[in-house]
């Protein structure tokens, strides 16, 4: 069986994996943001705040995924439980980064423009800060979710959903009739969902940018 | 994926560069101290130690090692010619498609790119298998960062630099590496952590490291393992890291620190 039978053969399971491992980063990258744009407010203020809040982010992104997955096991368990928390953490550092230099670039002459015209402060950070700020976020969930897609492989070790058990299963039936298949599907295919997600993310940029300061 | 892995000149990554450079290794030793004392206090029976020993902890601390030096080798003498080379006149314009092949190589998940090998390879296993997927894998911080270095050295410093009749050799050798070599560094950090993180892959395909430990405490479920396989490996990983932040430090050209 060549790896095109196989996938014909077995649509039915990989379509749904497929499916399983996007929603499984989607859902990641959405929580990973909103706490990653709630620590970014809450710490873009403060010139220490940002630093211990970016050194700690990228501390967690130097931590080898399957070696943090390993201590997640012994605590919470296989499954969903281990594999969401590796997810979120990781999506952490790119979207907190790009959250502090995007709200700490916006000019303070704005911000008093629109504190002068009677703003209240939420009002100013939802509609003229996190507003100017949104490209880099948005640039941050794209690097993140990018990165998702290959440690959701790595989660499915700990019986995490999606494409990352047909690389499993591809490994330990090495030797067997279609295991080169198994792992080549599983490969393969994350790469064409991560293609596909930096598209629509290309889509969503274009979309959403406010007009006035789209290149 | 990897613009925002590359480092940026933001004043609070600065700052928080400087917080982990005086952390990091202090983190690191607690970390392996506490580990090792808290493991071997564990009422282990034969079987784990077997596995978890003086002498086989170094042994995986050797492999994991071996793989992450070997890796980070072949992508300096294979990333650093190509970058040169594709920023040559005449070579420029077959740069998208090596940078393309590369995003790719990132794009696909390190731990399927190392079992594809394994199974391609005929399913043997061993330190090959796992360092050239692997530096595959690593291999574009370390490109695209030469070509931007390359590319963003002042076309006038080079001007000059054929003006007063030096070759373009040595225009090359004299001007535009050295001030690039900050640039190439922070691309190899980048490449480091992700060689020595992906290198606990290796126990996948019988090539030892930490990663051994990981599998086979989840495996015969014996957390004293997992947890001591699992705590190694971070803090190896941010060992390198350190490293590598040091090199980036007090490696590169003096004028340009």
């Amino acid at each position: 069986m060549n790896l095109w039978e196989y996938v014909v053969d077995r649509w039915d399971k990989l379509s749904l994996q497929a499916w399983l491992h996007t929603s499984e980063v989607v859902q990641a990258t959405l929580l990973a943001t909103l706490l990653g744009v709630g620590i970014g407010i809450a710490v873009y203020r403060s010139p220490a705040g940002s630093a211990i809040a970016t050194a700690l982010a990228s501390a967690v992104l130097t931590i080898p995924s399957f070696a943090l997955l390993g201590l997640l096991i012994p605590v919470l368990g296989l499954g969903v439980a281990p594999s969401m928390t590796v997810l979120v953490l990781y999506g952490l550092l790119p979207i907190v980064r790009n959250t502090i230099v995007g709200l700490s670039g916006v000019n303070p002459a704005i911000v008093d423009a629109a504190r002068g015209i009677g703003m209240s402060r939420i009002s100013v950070l939802t509609r003229i800060e996190l507003a100017l700020a949104w490209p880099a976020i948005l640039a941050g969930m794209r690097v993140a979710t990018q990165m998702l897609m290959g440690i959701a492989v790595v989660v499915a070790y700990a019986k995490g959903p999606g494409l990352g058990s047909e690389v499993f299963a591809g490994l330990t039936r090495a030797g067997s009739a279609n295991a080169t298949n198994q792992a080549l599907a599983g490969t393969i295919g994350v790469v064409i969902l991560a293609l596909v997600l930096d598209g629509i993310y290309l889509l969503i940029n274009r979309l959403t940018t406010p007009r006035g300061i789209r290149d | 994926m990897t613009t925002t892995l590359g480092f940026s000149t933001e004043s609070s990554s600065r700052r928080a560069e400087r917080v982990r450079l005086l952390a990091q290794p202090a983190i690191v030793l607690v970390l392996v101290a506490a580990v090792l004392i808290w493991a071997f206090s564990q009422d282990l029976d034969a079987t784990d130690r077997e596995t978890l020993n003086g002498p086989s902890l170094l042994t995986m601390l050797y492999e994991h090692m071996l793989i992450t030096v070997l890796v980070s080798a072949l992508v300096v003498v294979i990333a650093v010619p190509l970058g040169v080379l594709l920023t040559r006149p005449g070579w420029r314009r077959l740069a998208p498609i090596f940078i393309g092949f590369a995003n790719i190589g990132q794009a696909a998940p390190a731990l399927g790119v190392v079992v594809l090998f394994f199974l391609l390879t005929g399913a043997e296993g061993g330190l090959w298998v796992v360092v050239l997927p692997l530096a595959f894998y690593s291999l574009l911080p370390v490109l695209r960062n030469t070509m931007v270095g390359l590319q963003e050295v002042d076309p006038a410093l080079i001007d000059a630099g054929r003006g007063i009749g030096m070759s373009s050799g040595a225009v090359l050798a004299r001007i535009e590496m050295p001030l690039a070599v900050p640039l190439i560094l922070a691309g190899l950090r980048t490449s480091l952590v992700l060689a020595v993180g992906t290198a606990t892959f290796a126990a996948f395909v019988d090539a030892g490291g930490f990663g051994v430990l990981i599998d086979t405490g989840y495996k015969l479920n014996r957390p004293p393992l997992l947890i001591t396989g699992a705590v190694l490996a971070v803090a190896l990983a941010l060992m390198v890291d350190w490293l590598g932040s040091v090199a980036e430090q007090y490696l590169g050209p003096k004028g340009l620190r």
